[in-house]
């Protein structure tokens, strides 16, 4: 495309969101910077930096292809389809001219709610949907006023749908392409109108997703799938052990193989570069590599559990004290305690972890699959010496991320290789480095002491919140993050108090689908459905006793259409339900599974989901995030755990990592609540509600109490019904 | 030199007999469609056609295929014609994507044996993984190709 720059038309100041508009091959294109948000990171003084490219989020070509900039990448989670949605709505574009294209690593593309170009978290629409929406309008209003020049008419006599402005009185039209060169010649609105909900012609519809086409043909291009002129492939053997390093190798045996290109150290395992893949994976086998096993040489995972149990009785940080629960609890007529536990989980991402890098001297290219451009982009520019800004990150498809990649290990190594060997390198992990060099979800644990007054009702509880996710999740110690979904419960306890200890146990842990509440919910649910059963409450009706504050209504109000929607009162004989629900990422979710007993399997009959996400943007793609939270969820739920012994990591593929298949895929009814709220995040709350509805209708069915996962510890079998 | 038959092409390739077929096709082919998820043949993600039966081409070596005629994602049509594609379109099944070149080929074997095949079929042979969970609308995808075909 012939790019031609201009100057900004309208004054640029700090608190003005959009900073340019540009003719762009006769057409318009729109960019922003955003003002400082409350609660969000410090911004330094000053003008906003210019742009890092004129494209921005919008361009509108004379020959009215609508080309969208999504800050979003697109993992499977629609990003490529929902972010385009958004400014669609307010643009009036027509969707079969929208082209959608990826954002460069640039400040330009931090998401307002958190200040970082990071996919994850379930922030992309709750971050981005204001500020889209005024990119989107901004637009439109440019265009009608283009229109209404060329016409010399009021443009408020003009209207535009489907990329078309009409001149209400004298039926008139004009094409968005054919005023695109004028519209980015008008001053650019600092606050256009937006639509009111009831006028949303696009958000709450389910366009086919933009994704679609490629991924049945195989023209999708992950980045595994890169191919430079002249690159090496790289193959990677790490340390067996969490914090090994490496210590000598010895390559003589691959060095005549053929197309064996040479060695690569790193601190804690090798890279063999050859022509091909197959090469240097078997290049690879040939070297011998000894490693110091390092610190944490001898752990396994009876330490870790007992390391964990040790923090119960660490002061920690005091998130929520309501009333006084250790006065309560003493003075109460029957204390209920229970200690729940969850292991460390590997992501197991379809796609190994790869990257590929080019160092061209003073500049440098990564291809790549990531949640985080900007932390890639560092990280190569690290490595190769280079400013962040000389490096360009080309971004691909991602074969899965689930808060994997959000991580840059890979891109380091790669910048390594390619600074090593000199020529482009593609470096590609085995399934076994995958699962065996993963930030695993944290183990953790919580035990709990609920107080009951004589009645039998929840007067006081205790809960102590064990992690292992110190120093840090990438911040500051947080543990109102690491807490979330007990220490922030919308359940209303006269006497709570809830405590966050960090431990520092040394393996390496990082963001997994849903993160804390992944396994909170399944622990907090879990105990109020044993005070339930303690005192003879239904799970669904106890549940509603604690939440009558209107603070509470969002929660009462899923679990109340959850109630309806499954049938809770209507049971049928053999049918054992259990529930749960609460707050997630901005949104309330819960699920009611339903299980019936085939001697000592459990039948998973069907699962039902209620999610209140506030404005549903795209609702098929959202019961699609809950279908496959599910199962990600459920698959954790199940087998799902990371052990360790004598340091080492003992899972390594799919036979002892196992996986939720078509086979044990339940039947799945999933609501979305109407709602004009801001829209929530879907992404990761539908991985959180599996494991303590399952949990709790297990306990229906046997009276067996789980309060550890994976299920297949207990000895509990859970197959999917079969379809009739 | 080893003799591929590609997509009805007839290929040569300078690699050695002991490589899978998987990393023949990716690396030395360059059809790129079918994917390495585990090596082991565990995951589906490599799967390929060998005269129509399905085959985890991560641990075929490509000594072993002899005549047989390879289909990857890229040879079951020119233009995604095929109605278990156009079934995958018309459910919107893909999420991340990565594992559904396997999916519509393990799909595409299912249906060439049993056109109308029972959901306990789909279980049997529907065995590639999914970490995105899209199972439920490729399961709806299988029964829309069979419906649409007996109509």
């Amino acid at each position: 495309m012939n790019r031609t720059s201009q100057p900004a038309t309208a004054p640029l100041s700090r608190r003005e969101f959009l900073t340019s508009a540009v003719a762009i091959g006769g057409g318009l294109a729109l960019s922003f910077s955003l003002p400082a948000q409350e609660g969000g990171p410090p911004r330094p003084a000053g003008p906003p930096a210019a742009p890092r490219q004129p494209s921005g989020f919008l361009q509108i070509a004379a020959n009215g292809a609508i080309t969208i900039i999504t800050p979003a990448v697109e993992m499977g989670q629609g990003g490529h389809t929902g972010m385009p949605m958004i400014i669609m709505e307010e643009l009036g574009g027509d969707w079969k001219q929208l082209v959608v294209k990826d954002a460069a690593a640039a400040p330009l593309y931090n998401n307002p709610l958190f200040g970082q170009q990071s996919t994850v978290g379930s922030f992309s629409v709750r971050g981005w949907y204001t500020e889209l929406r005024r990119i989107g309008a901004a637009g439109r209003e440019m265009l009608v006023a283009a229109a209404a020049k060329e016409w010399g008419v009021s443009p408020a006599e003009c209207t535009a749908a489907n990329s078309v402005i009409t001149h209400k009185p004298s039926g008139r039209t004009k094409t968005y392409g054919s005023v695109a060169a004028v519209a980015a010649t008008m001053p650019i609105p600092q606050n256009p109108a937006l639509k009111a909900n009831s006028e949303f012609k696009v958000i709450g519809t389910s366009p086919a997703r933009n994704d679609v086409a490629p991924k049945v043909d195989g023209s999708a291009k992950y980045g595994i799938d890169m191919v430079l002129p002249g690159m090496l492939v790289g193959a990677i053997k790490g340390a067996p052990t969490v914090t090994g390093t490496l210590k000598s190798f010895d390559d003589s045996a691959a060095r005549g193989m053929k197309g064996f290109h040479s060695t690569v150290a790193l601190p804690n395992g090798v890279i063999v570069l050859a022509n091909t893949y197959w090469q240097a994976k078997s290049a690879l086998d040939k070297v011998k590599v000894e490693f110091d096993p390092g610190k944490l040489g001898g752990i396994d995972s009876a330490k870790v559990s007992a390391l964990l149990h040790a923090g119960f009785d660490e002061q920690g940080a005091v998130v929520r004290n309501e009333g006084d629960a250790d006065k309560a609890l003493a003075g109460a007529a029957r204390v209920v305690e229970a200690t729940y536990e969850v292991p460390y989980l590997a992501h197991a991402c379809m796609e190994p972890m790869n990257c590929t890098v080019r160092a061209n001297g003073d500049t440098a290219e990564v291809w790549v699959g990531t949640q985080s451009p900007q932390a890639v982009q560092a990280a190569a520019a690290q490595v190769l010496g280079l400013a962040k800004e000389r490096v360009t990150v080309h971004m691909q498809y991602l074969g899965g991320g689930f808060g994997r990649r959000g991580e840059s290990d890979y891109a380091t190594q790669a910048a390594m290789a390619a600074k090593a060997s000199g020529r482009p390198v593609k470096l590609v992990w085995s399934r076994e480095e995958d699962i065996q060099h993963d930030f695993y979800r944290p183990a953790a644990a919580i035990r709990f002491r609920g107080g009951l007054d004589a009645s039998g009702k929840l007067t006081a509880m205790e809960a102590r919140v064990v992690t292992s996710a110190a120093p840090s999740f990438g911040g500051p110690p947080n543990a109102g993050f690491y807490t979330s979904s007990v220490g922030d419960m919308a359940y209303e306890i006269p006497n709570l108090k809830v405590t966050g200890i960090n431990k520092d146990i040394g393996v390496r842990f990082g963001f997994w689908r849903s993160v804390n509440q992944s396994h909170n919910p399944f622990m907090l649910e879990g105990f109020l459905d044993e005070v339930a059963a303690a005192t003879k409450q239904d799970g669904y009706q106890f549940r509603r006793s604690l939440l009558q504050n209107p603070k509470a209504k969002r929660q009462l109000a899923v679990l109340d259409m959850l109630a309806e929607k499954s049938g809770w009162s209507k049971r049928q004989a053999g049918h054992f339900y259990g529930i749960s629900a609460f707050g997630a990422y901005g949104s309330y979710i819960g699920s009611v599974v339903d299980v019936s007993l085939k001697d000592k399997t459990i039948v998973l009959n069907r699962v039902v989901t209620v999610i209140d996400c506030g404005v549903a943007v795209h609702p098929a793609n959202i019961v699609a995030q809950l279908e496959g939270g599910m199962v990600y969820g459920l698959s954790a739920a199940l087998r799902g755990e990371i052990t360790l012994k004598d340091g080492a990591v003992q899972q390594s593929n799919f036979h002892n990592y196992p996986v939720v298949m078509m086979a044990q895929m339940p039947k799945t009814e999933c609501y979305i609540m109407p709602s004009t709220e801001a829209p929530g995040g879907v992404g990761e709350p539908g991985t959180a509600p599996i494991a303590p509805s399952l949990a709790s209708a297990i306990f229906a069915a046997t009276a067996s109490r789980i309060r550890s996962l994976p299920l297949s510890k207990h000895n509990v079998t859970v197959v999917a019904a079969a379809r009739v | 030199m080893i003799k591929l038959n590609i997509n009805g092409k007839q290929v040569d390739l300078d690699v050695d007999a002991d490589t899978p077929l998987l990393w023949a096709l990716r690396d030395d082919a360059g059809l790129t469609g079918t994917k390495f998820g585990c090596g082991m043949g565990l995951c589906g993600a490599c799967t390929v056609l060998l005269d129509g039966q399905v085959m985890r081409s991560c641990v075929l070596k490509i000594g072993d295929v002899g005549t047989k005629a390879i289909t990857t994602i890229e040879g079951l049509s020119k233009d995604s014609s095929h109605p278990v594609q156009k079934a995958w379109i018309a459910e919107n099944v893909p999420q991340c994507g990565y594992c559904q070149s396997g999916q519509i080929l393990a799909a595409v074997a299912l249906l060439k044996q049993k056109p109308n095949p029972t959901d306990d079929d789909i279980d049997a042979a529907m065995t590639n993984i999914c970490r995105c969970g899209t199972y439920n609308r490729m399961r709806a995808a299988i029964h829309r190709v069979a419906k649409e075909s007996a109509s």
